[in-house]
C-alpha cells in the first residue's frame, strides 16, 4: 500500500519538475526558436505558443546563421579567442606546472614560505588590481595587441596550486631512476611528470578555455576597435550595430555557446571534480 | 629555482608591483593622464569615499543585490538539489537541464535577457497570459536590480544544484536507514540529518554567491549601464569607470582598497568553513 503510494507521489514529483524545468529553460527553448526566423516572424509569433516552436525547415532556415558567418567578423573573433585559449593554455601549464613542482619536489630556499604567498594570492579578486594592469599594458603601448591582453593572464595561483597538490603525490624513485639515466630536470618534468598527470592537466586546460572563452573585462579594456577582439567582445560590437536583426543576435550567442557545450559534454567529469576541489569557477 | 623562476617574475610584474602600487596609488591623487601633479594626499581618497554619492549608491545596490541574490539562488540551489535528490526518473535529465544556463556566459545571457524583459518581449507576453501589466524590468530604476539579480540566479542556480547535489550522495546512507528504524518522519530526517549534514556547504556556497554578488558588473555594463538613474551601479562599475575611463587611479586605487577589503574577509570566513568540512570528512574516515 506504502510503496504504491510512494510510486504515485513519485510520479507527481517527475512531472512537477518536468514542467519547472521546461519554466526553468523557456529563456533558452525561446533563444533556439528564434534564431531561425526573421524578426517579422518573431514578433508575430510573440504571443502565441509558436514563440517556442522553430520555423519550418525550408530554403532561408539558417538564414541569420548565415548572414553572421559571411556578412559580420564573427568567425573571427571566435577563432582569435580559440588561438588565444590555445597559446594561454601551452604558456599556463609550463609556467604554473613547473612552478607547482618546484613548490611540490624541489628544495629551494623559502620554499614553504613561497607556498603560503601562492595560497594567499588566492583570496586577491583581479578586479582590485585590473586598473594597474591596464595602466602598465597600456604604457607600455601592448593596447590592441595579443601579447598585452596575453602577458597579464599566464601566471595563475589557482593553477599552480591544483599543480602543486597533485605532484607532490608523485613517487620520487621514478625521479631518482631518471636521473641515473642522465635525464635533465626540465627533460624529466615534460617526458614524465606532465604525461603522469593528464587528469590535472586536462582540468587546467579547461579552466583555461573557459575562462578565455567568457571573460568580459579585461579583453574589452585591452581590445578597443580592431581585428583583435574575443567572441564575446565582438558579440557586443555586432549587437550594438543597428543593422544587426533580433534574429541575428539569438543566432550570434547560440554560436557562441556552441563552443562551450562541447567542452563540458566532454570533459564534465573535470570540471565537476575542480569545482568541487577549488570551490570556485570565477565569475 | 629555474623551475620556479618564470612565475616569480610574472608573479612580481603582473600580482607583487600591482598590488603594491594599488595600496601606494591609494594615498594618492594620481591622475594617469597628467602624472607630475601626483600628491601624497594621506586617507583623503577614503574619507572622500564616504561623502562620494556614486561609490555610496554603488555599494548600496551591491548590498541589495547580494540580499536577493544570495538566498535566491542558494536556496533555488538547494531545493532542486533536494528534489532531483529524490527523484527516481529522469535524474540525469533534470541535471543537465538545470545546468544549461551555467555554460552560457555572462555576456551571452546579459543579451539574451535583454529581448527577454523588453516590453514587447516574451517575458511580458507570458506574463499577460496570466493577466499581469506589461512591466518595465531593467527599463525602471526601481524593477533593474531586482530583475538582474533574478537573472543572476537563473545562471548560476544550476552550478551550486551539483555542488549540493554531491553533498547530498556524499551523507552517510547508514544515518537514514537508523532513522527508519525508529520510524522518524520524513521532515524530521530531513530536519535531524539532511540539513545539519549540508550545513557547512550550505555556508560554503552562501559565501560563494555573497563574493559573487560583490564582484558583479558584466551584466549592468551590457544591459544598463548603470543606470536607470545608477540604481545598477556596482562597485567594480565604479572602479572599472574611475580608473580606466576617467584615468583617476589614485581614487579608483582606493576603491579597489575597500573593495578588495571586504572580498578577502569573505573569503577568509569561506576558507576556513572549508578546511573544517574537509577535516569532518577525515575524521569520519578515521
Amino acid at each position: 500500500m506504502l510503496t504504491k503510494r510512494n510510486k504515485i507521489a513519485n510520479w507527481i514529483l517527475v512531472v512537477v519538475l518536468i514542467a519547472l524545468s521546461l519554466f526553468f529553460l523557456f529563456p533558452v527553448i525561446w533563444m533556439l526558436a528564434n534564431s531561425f526566423k526573421t524578426d517579422a516572424q518573431i514578433t508575430a509569433d510573440m504571443n502565441t505558443a509558436a514563440a517556442f516552436i522553430p520555423p519550418v525547415l525550408n530554403g532561408s532556415f539558417f538564414d541569420n546563421y548565415i548572414s553572421i558567418l559571411t556578412n559580420t567578423s564573427f568567425l573571427r573573433y571566435m577563432l582569435n579567442t580559440l588561438f588565444y585559449a590555445a597559446v594561454l593554455i601551452v604558456l599556463g601549464i609550463i609556467v604554473n606546472g613547473l612552478a607547482g613542482y618546484a613548490l611540490a619536489k624541489i628544495k629551494f630556499p623559502f620554499r614553504e614560505r613561497w607556498l603560503l604567498v601562492i595560497m594567499l594570492l588566492m583570496i586577491v579578486p583581479m578586479e582590485t588590481i585590473i586598473t594597474i594592469h591596464f595602466l602598465f599594458v597600456a604604457k607600455l603601448g601592448l593596447l590592441n595587441t595579443v601579447i598585452g591582453y596575453i602577458l597579464p593572464m599566464i601566471v595563475n595561483p589557482f593553477n599552480i596550486f591544483l599543480f602543486r597538490q597533485v605532484f607532490i603525490s608523485l613517487p620520487d624513485d621514478i625521479y631518482e631512476a631518471a636521473q641515473l639515466d642522465y635525464c635533465s630536470p626540465i627533460k624529466y618534468f615534460f617526458t614524465m611528470v606532465l604525461p603522469m598527470s593528464k587528469s590535472v592537466v586536462a582540468t587546467v586546460s579547461v579552466f583555461t578555455f573557459l575562462n578565455v572563452w567568457n571573460d568580459y573585462l579585461w579583453p574589452s579594456l585591452v581590445f578597443t576597435s580592431s581585428d583583435l577582439l574575443t567572441a564575446q567582445i565582438g558579440l557586443n560590437a555586432i549587437t550594438a550595430n543597428d543593422n544587426t536583426t533580433m534574429g541575428q543576435t539569438l543566432a550570434v550567442i547560440t554560436l557562441i555557446t556552441i563552443p562551450v557545450i562541447i567542452i563540458y559534454s566532454f570533459f564534465s567529469k573535470q570540471i565537476v571534480e575542480g569545482v568541487v576541489s577549488t570551490g570556485s569557477k570565477e565569475g | 629555482m629555474a623551475f620556479f623562476g618564470p612565475a616569480l617574475v610574472l608573479l612580481t610584474i603582473f600580482l607583487f608591483i600591482p598590488m603594491i602600487l594599488t595600496l601606494i596609488f591609494s594615498f594618492t591623487d594620481f591622475f594617469a593622464l597628467n602624472p607630475d601633479i601626483t600628491h601624497f594626499v594621506g586617507f583623503e581618497n577614503y574619507s572622500q569615499l564616504f561623502h562620494d554619492e556614486d561609490f555610496r549608491q554603488a555599494f548600496g545596490n551591491t548590498v541589495r543585490f547580494m540580499l536577493i541574490i544570495v538566498p535566491l539562488q542558494g536556496l533555488g540551489a538547494l531545493s532542486l538539489a533536494l528534489l532531483i535528490n529524490k527523484v527516481t526518473h529522469c535524474k540525469k535529465y533534470f541535471k543537465v537541464a538545470f545546468f544549461v544556463p551555467v555554460v552560457m556566459s555572462l555576456a551571452v545571457v546579459s543579451t539574451l535577457w535583454i529581448q527577454i524583459f523588453s516590453p514587447e518581449g516574451i517575458l511580458n507576453s507570458i506574463l499577460g497570459n496570466f493577466g499581469i501589466d506589461p512591466q518595465p524590468f531593467i527599463n525602471s530604476a526601481s524593477q533593474a536590480l531586482p530583475s538582474i539579480a533574478v537573472m543572476s540566479s537563473w545562471q548560476g542556480m544550476g552550478y551550486q544544484m551539483i555542488i549540493f547535489l554531491g553533498g547530498l550522495q556524499a551523507i552517510n546512507p547508514a544515518l537514514y536507514e537508523a532513522a527508519e528504524m525508529d520510524h522518524a518522519s520524513g521532515w524530521k530526517k530531513f530536519k535531524d540529518i539532511t540539513l545539519p549534514e549540508l550545513k557547512p556547504l550550505c555556508i560554503f556556497v552562501f559565501i560563494t554567491i555573497t563574493i559573487g554578488a560583490f564582484r558583479m558588473l558584466v551584466q549592468p555594463m551590457i544591459m544598463t549601464g548603470g543606470g536607470p538613474s545608477h540604481s545598477t551601479y556596482t562597485m567594480v562599475y565604479d572602479i572599472y569607470e574611475t580608473g580606466t575611463v576617467n584615468w583617476e587611479i589614485g581614487l579608483a586605487s582606493t576603491m579597489s582598497i575597500v573593495f578588495a577589503f571586504f572580498v578577502m574577509i569573505l573569503t577568509v570566513i569561506q576558507t576556513v568553513v572549508t578546511k573544517e568540512r574537509g577535516n569532518k570528512h577525515a575524521d569520519k574516515k578515521k
